[in-house]
């Protein structure tokens, strides 16, 4: 049977090259602004309808698009709490540094890990093929970097308690 | 047409549901038969249009539920539906997608794959863009 997760990945990268089709599109209530309307939601007719992809109970990936940008917030599998610790501060370290990687949003959506905004201005300036290709990039290293911290932080915690005890033997 | 819709729902949301569950019985059916194109397309056929009523939106996507489940040959099962309902199973599989129910996901993610092969990005793409017909 096919691997779930590489089914999964292929899915939100189906989903996003159909959906990120963005143009300019200066706002309409006030002169003179552009806004992501994903994140005001101000007009209906501007927006398409958000696609909620589950890769089980504990991962999934809201996409959300409109006319001028487009919304992804991945929920990243936390197996037990030293993992929910582990993802929580690495992701806010990432997002903390938001303008370094400039489609990142600051803080996540309510409910999920992470959050990415795109706007028709990064897919002027960047290609959109390479753009998919970070976030896929993104998530399946995720994974990978939190277990690579998991294991650090058990081996140090083994080493440290093997020298503490040392002293009473 | 939109006195028609309006019409639709405020008296016709129990004929639906009832013609919904006429609908389950024959999918039944099919299926005990091993008939699953005929059940799907069954299923997929009689999607109620313009309804905003979710009761009749949920009776028509458990039924639908239910017919792709038992799909094991997803390859044979494209090849014997016709083109015009790969949008509403494309619909109705991004439904299934955001339920989050394990075997549910799996099942959808094997044919949101082959489905993506053969009707390419527009399907989905109609799928995002259409607000007026949801499932």
């Amino acid at each position: 049977m096919a691997n779930p997760l590489r089914l999964y990945l292929a899915c939100i990268k189906n989903t996003l090259e159909a959906a990120m089709c963005l143009q300019n599109f200066p706002c309409q209530e006030v002169e003179r602004h552009n806004k992501p309307e994903v994140e005001l939601k101000t007009s209906p007719e501007l927006l398409l309808n958000p696609v909620l992809i589950c890769l089980n109970e504990a991962e999934k990936c809201l996409i959300e698009t409109s006319i001028n940008s487009l919304r992804i917030s991945l929920k990243v599998k936390q197996a037990d709490e030293l993992e929910n610790i582990l993802t929580k501060k690495f992701l806010r370290f990432l997002s903390m540094r938001a303008e370094a990687f400039q489609v990142l949003r600051r803080k996540p959506v309510q409910g999920y890990d992470i959050s990415f905004l795109i706007t028709n201005y990064h897919c002027e300036e960047m290609q959109k093929q390479k753009l998919i290709d970070f976030i896929v990039q993104f998530m399946e290293d995720i994974e990978k970097e939190i277990t690579e911290l998991k294991i650090s932080v058990n081996t140090r915690g083994k080493l440290v308690a093997t020298e503490f005890l040392k002293q009473f033997m | 047409m939109a006195g028609a819709a309006e019409f639709v729902e405020a008296d016709n949301a129990e004929a639906i549901i009832t013609r919904i569950e006429t609908k389950s019985r024959k999918i039944e059916s099919l299926l005990k038969q091993f008939k699953h194109v005929e059940a799907l397309k069954t299923a997929l056929e009689g999607s109620p249009p313009k309804t905003r009523d979710e009761r009749c939106k949920s009776a028509n996507w458990i039924v639908v539920h239910r017919a792709i489940m038992v799909i094991k040959d997803i390859d044979g099962m494209l090849n014997a539906l016709d083109v015009e309902y790969y949008d509403i199973l494309m619909k109705y599989l991004y439904r299934g997608l955001s339920t989050g129910d394990r075997p549910t996901c799996d099942q959808c993610l094997k044919i949101h794959e082959k489905l993506t092969e053969r009707a390419g990005l527009g399907c989905i793409l109609r799928c995002l863009t259409d607000t007026v017909n949801t499932v």
